[in-house]
């Protein structure tokens, strides 16, 4: 067995690392383990570091020599591969999203507690009709909890408010385009 | 010069005492982080490119801006010596990224200090709202409303799946990063924070040291903030920070409560020490300074100590750092002489009677 992190070596630690409750094994030699002493200290580490969490879970990605690679993807936009995009662990540019979509479910879910879809707010200019909709969705979880927690005066506005988005969204969303 | 006013040792707004729980919960602040159609991300834009982006988001800004009643002064980090983003670093209001000036960036900073929009940091544009005390929705409030205004008069890049299009996939969705700066010396002295950092982490938030390297928490300064910015709206990110963040106060309170009664004497002569060091020591070091600081505020939070305004102390976390002592030295210090002129502030500032306002002439 050689080691993870400098492929040279022959492995003798095992490193086991436990993010969010997934956890993760490395096999490290004897000096890559010896630098590495701090991976237990998940809190220790760099929150940016986050290229280093993505070579962990794609492990097989990141060490090239293996031919038979699923495929190669390059965002037309920017020239970065998914590669370049694990290594770095950065978008080089919107597209990049549209051409690393089959990759990107897994990624998201595990950076953000099983989330891959958003549901906060749209630009005004994205569709009004989406913007309504997703308002409205968003207005009636606050009510749900402006009544759970008995704040009637708020949730009462709150229903005023999903009422006068739905008259919009019937007429047609009127407001921007 | 106009970048003068923001480089001054004069508290931001956001360092003010005002605000619920400010005792324990120092400063609020939202990030939001958005990036333009049709232009490339910073980790793959040319510098043609990024001088573009800046030109354009900075006009709109300088223009658009008045509509929210905010003058903007715009700054352009590759024209400001390194000694005075250093400074702007040390009062928050670019990041350390931007400061190494990497592509064409500026800063757009408001009047009172408590929005600066960073143009070319890892996005093209970031949104940062700092306040005074625990208020998230504020906060956020006056971020969202100056966001809101951009969008009409720029192209961002969103996705109907993933919503705020960012250079790091940790931050797609919201963009949104908000975060609480906390006090807990209580929690560190009885080291119940080693349970409890971990314990957050697993709730999509994490808790850190704000000032100082890795874990080390200098002066026991904590920055709680959300880690999740897909699948959760704004409002509920922010929610449940809010909520966490009044849990850690409680019990901040509980062990402060718990100290007092257990070695109010041991704790006492800590704090006094604390406050006798800083008011005559000829040499401090930021560790020093940092770690008495933190007692001292302790000493006021409990009323030990009496007739000392909290503010000074927010103030000097800022301006005891190598940067500012350094500009107001007029001249490059080594590491020793950092240090008396950091010993020297401390006397200055809190000897002295009438201490609040736009001091600084007499620094070093």
């Amino acid at each position: 067995m050689i080691c993870d992190q400098c492929g040279d070596r022959p492995a003798s630690v095992i490193v086991k690392q436990n993010i969010n409750g997934q956890m993760t094994e490395r096999q490290l030699c004897h000096v890559c383990a010896a630098g590495n002493h701090n991976f237990n200290i998940v809190f220790e580490q760099d929150p940016l570091a986050i290229h280093q969490l993505l070579s962990n879970w794609f492990p097989n990605q990141q060490t090239s020599p293996n031919p038979i690679k699923k495929e190669v993807a390059v965002c037309p936009s920017c020239g970065f591969t998914f590669n370049k995009f694990l290594k770095l662990g950065k978008f080089g540019c919107a597209e990049c999203y549209e051409v690393f979509e089959s990759q990107l479910d897994e990624i998201f879910k595990r950076l953000h507690n099983g989330n891959s879809e958003h549901t906060g707010k749209i630009p005004a200019s994205y569709g009004s009709t989406l913007k309504i909709k997703k308002e409205i969705e968003e207005l009636r979880k606050q009510m749900k909890s402006s009544i759970e927690q008995e704040n009637f005066e708020q949730a009462a506005k709150l229903r005023d408010q999903v009422k006068a988005l739905n008259v919009q969204l019937e007429g047609g969303a009127s407001d921007g385009n | 010069m106009a970048i003068e006013r923001f480089l001054q040792p004069r508290a931001s707004s956001w360092m003010s005492n005002d605000g619920e729980n400010v005792d324990i919960a120092m400063s609020t602040r939202i990030r939001l982080a958005r990036n333009l159609n049709n232009f490339k991300f910073p980790y793959a834009y040319t510098e043609d490119e990024a001088l573009k982006v800046d030109k354009e988001i900075s006009a709109v800004l300088l223009d658009k801006g008045k509509e929210l009643k905010h003058s903007f002064t715009h700054i352009s980090i590759q024209e400001t010596p390194q000694l005075e983003r250093e400074v702007l670093v040390e009062k928050h209001l670019i990041s350390p990224y931007l400061a190494k000036g990497t592509h064409s960036g500026s800063v757009l900073i408001s009047e009172n200090e408590e929005l600066s929009i960073m143009v070319n940091e890892e996005d093209h544009l970031r949104i940062q709202s700092l306040q005074s005390g625990f208020h998230l929705q504020e906060a956020y409030q006056r971020a969202n409303e100056l966001d809101s205004l951009l969008e009409k008069h720029l192209s961002y890049a969103f996705h109907e799946k993933y919503g705020y299009l960012t250079s790091c996939p940790t931050n797609t969705g919201t963009g949104m990063r908000a975060s609480v700066m906390l006090h807990l010396p209580a929690l560190t002295m009885s080291h119940q924070i080693t349970r409890i950092i971990p314990a957050i982490s697993r709730l999509g938030m994490v808790v850190r040291g704000i000032y100082g390297e890795g874990s080390e928490a200098l002066g026991n300064v904590y920055q709680i903030s959300n880690q999740v910015t897909l699948g959760k709206s704004e409002y509920e990110i922010l929610q449940d920070l809010e909520n966490m963040t009044d849990q850690i106060i409680q019990q901040e309170r509980r062990a402060r409560e718990a100290i007092l009664s257990n070695s109010p004497v041991v704790l006492e002569d800590r704090i006094y020490r604390s406050l006798g060091t800083l008011t005559n020591a000829r040499l401090l070091t930021t560790e020093e300074a940092a770690t008495c600081l933190s007692d001292v505020r302790l000493g006021i939070d409990l009323k030990m100590i009496e007739g000392m305004d909290m503010s000074i102390l927010n103030e000097l976390m800022v301006f005891m750092q190598p940067a500012f002592l350094q500009r107001y030295s007029d001249k490059p210090l080594q590491p020793k002489e950092r240090d008396y002129a950091r010993a020297k502030l401390f006397r200055d500032r809190l000897n002295n009677e009438d201490v609040t306002n736009n001091r600084g002439e007499d620094f070093a």
